[in-house]
């Protein structure tokens, strides 16, 4: 939609090749449909759960048993991203932006080769090429996984209730669906094969798994499967998991209602033709390695979002990039996409909200010598009344002494933790030292005053 | 078989219409009421009209085109009205495709290329 505000002749090829059980879905990628967005609905769903409990602690009187109906909640929430689809597709049109619902792949320079649906392909030509075509979620490669497992792009349009459910992995996506469907009421387990959300401040990872065990989550840690076979049909069957131990020789079993991998995602980079055009990729990875400014080593193609080696996998970051590229591109702008302190959340039952190094890495980077980390336990004043924990919700900053004592990380672990990070964000991108923290004055009573 | 056109006054009409065709693609046009010379209160519904009647052969074949009027201005205005509550519908003329998210609403329905996309799409 950029470019064509600068009057370039822009098409968009958009497709979904299917899950291994058949979903598909419209025009936005992964964020709007089957990741951020319903992700966060459902989250939303949970915690709505978990308000009603409270709220006869705050005086609200309901004798029945309040239950959950998850094709209730999946009708409305793919109605909105339905919504959100059409709304795209109208605004492709009036910006003049032409669409075509066709996979596309390099033919040879300057040319790419779209097949829709129905297998009718067609050649387009174009000056420059933007990759954007992201990631899809990865399998184990042990028997039944794709006939019996489903996967995030799955999840989400599940035409029936998944019931009890293993989770496989601990990424964020891992946790995520964990929390949000153990609120609804289902029982949940986790199987991890070593620690969880890699790459994140592990101090804070393992306080959320503490949570999200206290709170009636099982983690089965050290175990992959290895086998997983169908004991009886239905929506949902009856599946048996095979499970080994990661540190011996262990087996153990185990049946499930649904059995969700959340184990990794891989880039959807290997078949779309870039060794026609010369495209360098990351072999092991699929990743491909642009310079700051989005260029790949071959000068008319560029990519942006999750394609990118060594770039953060965020939505606003995908836009920022893409945003700013066009207007490098045909408004001569100069400003590169800053990949620096871009602030993230992850939406556990406890959420947990980060901007900056984790504790790990700022150690690595400057030394332990050289960064004083100030933290909080703190209690909510919303969670004091109906008696929920009061210790688990964390705040923390690295601060980096030889600098001012600037800080470079900030992590809260607590409700609406995306909310309060936002403005932290800010303040982080400004330079914000302990000492200016000190002394802004604080919201009371919220969280964020901490 | 190609497609046919209802005409209803009114959201029960128009609920009832739309029961009774359920199962074919349902489009409906709400637009304000008109006068004894035939011109409705609302000018945006008066300029859509005529846009929208000349694409209507792209609906889908056994299609069905429910033009609805709404009513006059003082009952469109009232918060509490059926099409508000029941459709969500936010402003006249709206265009959609029943039972989907798809909609154009008030300018959008003046273009002709946004009413074909909302009839050819699936």
């Amino acid at each position: 939609q950029e470019a064509a505000k600068y009057e370039k002749k822009v098409m968009v090829l958009d497709f979904v090749t299917p899950t291994p059980l058949g979903n598909s879905w419209g025009l936005g990628g992964t964020c709007v449909n089957v990741g951020c967005i319903p992700k966060k609905l459902m989250h939303q769903a949970a915690l709505l759960g978990q308000a009603l409990q409270d709220s006869r602690k705050f005086g609200w009187q309901f004798t029945e048993e309040v239950k959950h109906n998850w094709m209730t909640m999946t009708e409305s929430v793919q109605n909105y991203i339905g919504s959100l689809n059409w709304g795209y597709r109208v605004a492709l049109r009036e910006k003049k932006v032409t669409y075509e619902n066709a996979y596309g792949e390099f033919v040879g320079p300057h040319t790419i080769k779209a097949t829709n649906k129905r297998g009718v392909e067609k050649l387009y030509t174009a000056e420059r090429f933007l990759i954007a075509t992201g990631e899809r979620p990865r399998y184990l490669g042990i028997p039944g996984d794709k006939e019996y497992c489903i996967s995030s792009d799955d999840l989400f349009s599940l035409p029936y209730c998944p019931g009890k459910t293993l989770v496989v992995g601990a990424s964020y996506v891992a946790l995520e669906c964990a929390g949000f469907l153990a609120g609804l009421g289902l029982d949940v387990t986790v199987m991890v094969r070593s620690i969880l959300l890699r790459g994140f401040d592990q101090d804070i990872a393992n306080k959320i798994g503490e949570y999200m065990e206290e709170h009636g989550i099982n983690f089965i840690r050290a175990f992959v499967p290895i086998k997983v076979e169908q004991i009886e049909e239905g929506t949902p069957g009856i599946l048996k998991v095979t499970a080994k131990s990661t540190t011996g020789n262990e087996i153990i079993e185990g049946e499930y209602n649904t059995v969700l991998l959340a184990i990794g995602r891989d880039a959807c980079t290997r078949k779309i033709g870039l060794d026609k055009v010369g495209v360098k990729i990351n072999e092991e990875t699929g990743k491909i390695p642009v310079n700051d400014e989005e260029q790949t080593n071959v000068p008319y193609i560029y990519a942006v979002g999750d394609v990118l080696q060594d770039k953060l996998e965020l939505t606003p970051v995908a836009i920022q990039a893409g945003r700013l590229l066009v207007r490098r591109l045909y408004a001569g702008a100069t400003t590169k996409c800053d990949y620096v302190n871009v602030p993230t959340t992850v939406f556990t039952p406890l959420e947990y909200g980060a901007c900056g190094y984790s504790e790990e890495a700022a150690v690595e980077k400057f030394g332990e010598e050289n960064i004083e980390v100030y933290h909080s336990h703190f209690w909510p004043l919303e969670w004091t009344v109906p008696s929920r924990d009061n210790n688990k919700c964390y705040a923390k900053i690295i601060c980096n002494v030889q600098d001012n004592e600037r800080v470079i990380g900030f992590h809260v672990l607590g409700p609406n933790a995306g909310e309060v990070t936002q403005g932290f964000a800010a303040a982080i991108k400004c330079g914000v030292t302990k000492e200016q923290l000190d002394s802004t004055i604080g919201i009371h009573p919220v969280c964020a005053e901490v | 078989m190609g497609w046919e056109e209802k005409r209803v006054r009114g959201y029960s009409e128009f609920a009832q219409t739309a029961q009774r065709y359920h199962g074919r693609p349902i489009f409906a046009l709400f637009c304000g009421d008109k006068d004894a010379e035939g011109r409705s209160w609302c000018p945006d519904c008066v300029t859509a009209e005529p846009v929208v009647r000349k694409e209507l052969h792209h609906m889908p074949d056994e299609s069905v085109f429910i033009y609805c009027l709404v009513g006059d201005r003082a009952c469109w205005k009232d918060p509490n009205n059926e099409f508000r509550k029941n459709l969500k519908l936010t402003g006249v003329p709206t265009l959609l495709k029943y039972g989907t998210p798809q909609k154009l609403v008030e300018e959008e329905c003046f273009k002709a290329e946004l009413v074909r996309m909302l009839f050819t799409e699936d």
